[in-house]
């Protein structure tokens, strides 16, 4: 997962293209168009995951799926765009993508500097390492005057850099722009330690020859926040994707999925059927229909289906939600959304 | 040996004053020793002992080498299995993973290109390759004319057939002139091979013009006729749009190489013109154009213009990610094109210059019709040599994050099935850029010797 | 007729209005009508980035170039520590760039002399060996050659504990080749200067041989001599000034060696694949200039009794030198540029280090751009002078 820094491009870009850009506003763009025009990165497993088929697949991509739902009633009508981190933000701001959905950290200078502005969580990382077994290392304390592989140009260069002089430990980094050699490294005993966000390192463990002979270490460094990011300046847009990640969260802790949403519409919880659109009218006043969540529930299923989909232990990236921060908050985690009213 | 026939020869004899005839003895056969398989062998490859220490050196080395690709690459290799964890179970890390390159094979040659509509593309260098096949017929003349139409018009006609979409008016025109090109082409290949005639000619012939200025008059009108023609069909063609975001793999590979050539050609005769130019502002310039791009390594350029384009142009104009790439491809290739354009004007003779001056010739008509043939003809080499480094050098594309061929090889390591399977599609994309590498070196030093006939002092 | 009327007809040359017919007046407009147009269209470049610039809150200026950087970097030929500035970041970069170049251009054309000559080589296999060697990688991309010998220098290495060890000092294993470093002790300055005098006094000698046998026709033995001096003086300083020089050794701790100089695998991996490339186009230089020299040459050699050493030495070379150095410069060029895709294996060179990792932690685009572009075109600039006051040494000088 790569998290490149503020680049001032993208600040730039952001002010100078919001001009053209509110002219009209997305939601009219995107129903002119026809289409959802959404950037991801290069292909990377259970996030933004590329099939040989050509289909893109994954926690990031089902928010895209979900909007596309919500406003065209069909989850396909989505142009997908994977352009590298370094230039992510300019291509959000000068209007080549409606939606950056792909593991991008919500920071401060990001959200205030950069003309971005981030429309909730979908995913909570953060930093980790990962050692072979036989190393017998047990915590991160452990890897003083290590050589640790870490992708470069992200934050977490910086974040490891940190880690080090905080503790007052040295390290030797084998960097690589690009996480296949990274890792080629790595199981060929080029560095003691890799580190990433420790969703990218399960997913990475997962594809190694043997699997179990390599542990995430305990310790998480930093903290990473990952969601879907809009324009700064059309409000009524970043609603819409808000809302939509909100309502799919809200709908799993409502126990509404995808195999039960038509039963729901007849629910007598009052909670459900505003969600749904029996009740009230969140949908319409957004520039959607009222129904806009049972469309995207339909298409996508809720918070759980997607996460137990693309990440959860069924699959080969194997990530365990219960009693991670992505578990609902009623169940030790934290993932809120606020009320539907 | 005796070239006399029998009955001749007893006449000789018979007479008595002449010489004996005189009968060389059968030469003796060539020592065995240097004869067969054997004596090859012993000169070729055993002939002192330092030469045979390295012959059995060298085929130690080869026998290693074949040894160890062959285990891997086939007799441990999977070719049968549904993931990477598949093979792993079966082979660990000895043999290749064939099946994951099997299927992804579409996007490794086309990208994410619309599946359905992947017949476009097929369909574009289906033409381009009958526009070419009359480049090699030996009935047909036009060579010249076929191969700059070719590199001039194949481009806009095959880039609507690859994007699609709306076209406008002016849009609509430029792909009927392409396709007009193509027309052409093939008339004249098709009338030079069977009547040795172009088409334009013939056919004001059976209309009998006689005069030249009337065979060409006749022969615009046909032209024109063509260009109608085209104009109809481009009417009728009505292809959905593909966004360039999706274009990838070999098919991208190619768009960008072949834009590159096409470009830099022109541009770099261009430039090459302009810094032997005696007027010093045109000719610092050029110099100055050429040295800079020539100097820097291709990948500082795409990182140029990939994040600086945005901030030369007006707010709000949106030059897409292929474009930047594009564009700087283009201006880097012409760059050492000049420079090889120069190298064959430098190889062309004063005298040359001296008598199109002599023949009343300007500067213009001394270039292009006694200097460029002959210089053109002494580049072909390098031009296919700068053409190679230029379809290798696609390869960092990659690294500003284009999904041509190196990218997706690397997408496949990633793709959940077969996740962390790299080595094989590396493999696989390396093969594919040797056999058109190597083809086209093939072809250049054919070329080389075939036109190193003749003009040599 | 129509040629005899027209040329005999033809009007004088008319004295006005015909001045856009004057070459000259002509050269100046088009002069003038080219700069305009490349004048304005920098200004219309130059222009909307400053507007767009400040629209965007963006600086052009270098003040960034003292704040502290923040990230590590794995190899570093001059001292670096997280905490300097960018400044040292873009010194780190330039001289691991500079590095790469000279030991690269040093295997590189050893290999390349070598592959030339097996290429032209009497025995079959060892030819054809040179040629598909020659084929195959000058064939394919450079950057998948450098990935694949940077995997290929992993899995034939062992891990730090396993090293493959020689006495003590010399360590190789997937973290690199580690090795004794040097630390200068009181004295090493002057014995710096004996090794340069004795230098300066063979470069003397040798020059002043040349000169001699050029007036006089008096062959000196040179080699030999030179040789002597060079490496016999200098020992000799060191030992007398009680070898002012410590080794600080390699030793194993904890995960990694500490001490001596480690040189780490995508380091390796670089210079191989480097070298290896473009050996291959300094092989067919090598053998196209060895060529180039006319058989003649070396029977006309033989024939005025020229001893066989001698011919190649002062007859054969120096003509093939005059047809390789050219394309030899511009391949020493080229493998400097090549050096910039060490950013796909992580080898901190400029680009990777200072136009990849620094422009995505600052986020300035143009002073880091212009910076790196500018060191590439003083590297290039300044070996075409070189190469330019070569050329003019070895012109054939034609009688």
């Amino acid at each position: 997962m790569i998290r490149t820094l503020l680049s001032a491009l993208a600040v730039t870009a952001a002010v100078a293209y919001a001009a053209p850009a509110q002219a009209q506003a997305t939601l009219a763009q995107v129903k002119a168009r026809g289409s959802l025009n959404c950037q991801v990165g290069p292909p990377t497993p259970g996030f933004y995951a590329l099939a040989s088929d050509g289909t893109w697949s994954g926690m990031d991509v089902d928010i895209c799926r979900a909007l596309a739902a919500a406003i065209f009633n069909d989850p396909r009508k989505i142009q997908f765009q994977s352009v590298t981190s370094a230039v992510r933000f300019t291509s959000l701001a000068n209007g080549e993508s409606d939606v950056l959905s792909r593991t991008t950290t919500w920071t401060a200078v990001r959200d205030t500097q950069l003309g971005l502005e981030f429309a909730g969580v979908n995913f909570y990382d953060g930093q980790g390492f990962m050692v072979p077994k036989a190393s017998g290392v047990k915590s991160a304390k452990e890897l003083n005057n290590a050589t640790v592989c870490v992708l470069t140009g992200t934050t977490t260069e910086l974040n490891i850099a940190d880690f080090y002089r905080s503790n007052n430990m040295t390290f030797k980094p084998v960097t690589a722009e690009n996480e296949n050699v990274l890792v080629g490294t790595y199981l060929g005993g080029g560095c003691d330690a890799y580190t990433n966000d420790k969703s990218g390192l399960a997913a990475r463990r997962s594809s190694f020859a043997k699997p179990d002979d390599h542990i995430i270490l305990p310790e998480t460094i930093s903290k990473e926040p990952l969601g879907p990011v809009v324009r700064h300046g059309d409000n009524n847009w970043g609603d819409i994707v808000r809302w939509t990640l909100n309502g799919m969260i809200e709908a799993e802790e409502l126990g509404v999925s995808s195999a039960n949403v038509d039963q729901m519409l007849t629910s007598t919880n009052p909670g459900i059927r505003r969600l749904l659109g029996v009740e009230g009218n969140i949908g319409e006043g957004m520039g959607l229909t009222k129904d806009f969540m049972v469309r995207v529930l339909k298409a996508t299923g809720n918070y759980g289906e997607i996460y137990e989909r693309h990440v959860g232990p069924k699959t080969p990236i194997n990530i365990p939600r219960d009693g991670s921060l992505n578990a609902l908050w009623t169940k030790g985690g934290i993932l809120y959304a606020p009320p539907f009213r | 040996m005796n070239t006399l026939s029998p009955p001749q020869a007893a006449h000789l004899t018979d007479t008595p004053d002449t010489v004996k005839v005189f009968v060389p003895a059968a030469a003796r056969a060539a020592p065995s020793s240097t004869l067969g398989a054997a004596a090859w062998i012993r000169k070729n490859m055993f002939s002192s002992v330092p030469s045979a220490f390295l012959t059995i050196l060298g085929i130690w080395v080869v026998y290693t080498v074949l040894n160890g690709f062959i285990g891997w690459a086939w007799t441990n290799a999977v070719w049968e299995a549904s993931s990477r964890r598949d093979c792993l179970d079966k082979v660990g890390n000895a043999g290749a993973c064939w099946p994951g390159v099997v299927v992804w094979i579409p996007n490794l040659i086309y990208g994410l290109y619309p599946k359905d509509e992947v017949w476009r593309i097929n369909l574009a260098f289906a033409l381009l390759i009958v526009w070419l096949v009359p480049l090699w017929l030996p009935r047909v003349h036009s060579k010249v004319a076929i191969g700059l139409s070719m590199v001039l018009l194949f481009p806009l006609f095959a880039s609507y057939m690859f994007m699609g979409g709306e076209k406008g008016a002016i849009w609509t025109a430029l792909i009927a002139v392409g396709l007009t090109g193509f027309l052409w082409t093939v008339l004249t290949a098709v009338t030079e091979t069977l009547w040795g005639v172009p088409v334009l000619r013939m056919v004001a012939r059976k209309f009998g013009a006689t005069t030249a200025e009337a065979e060409s008059r006749i022969g615009q009108v046909v032209l024109l006729a063509l260009f109608g023609v085209a104009l109809f069909i481009v009417f009728e063609l009505d292809f959905v749009e593909v966004r360039t975001r999706v274009w990838g793999g070999l098919f991208l590979t190619m768009v960008i190489s072949g834009f590159g050539i096409a470009f830099s050609l022109p541009a770099g005769i261009v430039l090459a013109l302009g810094r032997r130019s005696k007027m010093p502002v045109i000719s610092l310039l050029c110099t100055t154009f050429i040295e800079l791009f020539r100097s820097v390594p291709l990948i500082t350029i795409l990182f140029m213009f990939n994040t600086m384009l945005p901030l030369f142009l007006p707010a709000g104009v949106e030059v897409n990610q292929l474009l930047r790439a594009i564009v700087a491809v283009c201006l880097f290739a012409s760059a050492y094109m000049a420079e090889i354009v120069r190298g064959g004007l430098q190889a062309i003779p004063r005298g040359q210059y001296e008598a199109a001056s002599a023949m009343g010739l300007g500067f213009w008509q001394s270039t292009a019709l006694i200097i460029m043939p002959q210089a053109l003809k002494i580049m072909i080499p390098n031009i296919v040599g700068n053409f190679i480094g230029l379809f290798k050098d696609t390869t960092l594309v990659s690294i500003i994050g284009l999904l041509d061929l190196l990218s997706m090889a690397r997408a496949v390591g990633q793709d959940t099935l077969w996740i962390g399977l790299f080595i094989e599609p590396f493999f696989f994309i390396t093969v594919i850029y040797f056999v058109f590498c190597f083809a086209m070196s093939q072809y250049s030093m054919n070329l080389e010797k075939r036109l190193n006939t003749g003009h040599k002092r | 007729m129509a040629i005899v009327e027209s040329s005999s007809l033809r009007p004088a040359p008319a004295q006005a209005g015909s001045w856009l017919n004057n070459a000259k007046v002509r050269a100046v407009l088009y002069q003038i009508l080219t700069l305009a147009i490349v004048v304005g269209g920098i200004w219309y470049l130059v222009s909307n980035t400053i507007t767009n610039m400040s629209q965007r809150g963006m600086s052009a200026g270098f003040e960034f170039l003292g704040v502290s950087a923040g990230f590590n970097i794995s190899f570093t030929l001059i001292p670096y520590r997280e905490g300097d500035s960018y400044l040292r970041v873009f010194q780190v970069g330039l001289a691991n760039t500079l590095l790469v170049a000279a030991i690269g251009i040093l295997f590189a054309t050893i290999m390349g002399l070598f592959m030339g000559l097996a290429r032209l080589s009497n025995n079959w296999v060892i030819r054809n060996l040179a040629r598909w060697y020659i084929e195959i990688l000058r064939n394919t991309p450079l950057l998948l050659q450098i990935i694949a010998w940077y995997f290929g220098v992993f899995t034939l290495l062992p891990n730090p504990r396993m090293s493959l060890a020689w006495s003590d000092l010399f360590y190789l294993n997937n973290r690199g080749f580690y090795f004794p470093g040097p630390v200068p002790e009181p004295g090493f300055g002057l014995f710096l200067i004996v090794l340069a005098a004795t230098v300066a006094g063979a470069i003397a000698y040798g020059v002043w041989a040349r000169r001699l046998r050029e007036r006089t026709g008096r062959i000196l033995p040179v080699l030999w001599p030179v040789l002597g001096i060079v490496i016999a003086a200098p020992v000799l300083a060191f030992l007398l000034l009680g070898s002012p020089l410590a080794w600080n050794k390699p030793v194993l701790q904890g995960f990694n060696f500490r001490g001596g100089v480690n040189v780490p695998p995508a380091f390796c991996a670089l210079i191989i694949a480097l070298s290896v490339y473009t050996s291959c186009f300094i092989a067919e230089i090598v053998r196209a200039g060895i060529e180039s020299v006319s058989h003649g040459q070396t029977e006309a050699a033989r024939a005025l009794g020229v001893k066989p050493s001698r011919t190649m030495a002062s007859i054969i070379l120096p003509q093939a030198l005059r047809v390789i150095i050219p394309p030899l410069i511009s391949q020493y060029l080229n493998l400097t540029k090549n050096s910039s895709l060490a950013i796909a294996i992580g080898f901190p060179d400029l680009v990777s280090v200072w136009m990849n990792t620094s422009l995505n932690q600052s986020g300035r685009a143009i002073p880091i751009v212009a910076m790196t572009m500018g060191f590439y075109c003083a590297v290039s600039l300044f070996v075409s002078l070189v190469m330019n006051q070569y050329n003019r040494r070895v012109l054939l000088k034609e009688r």
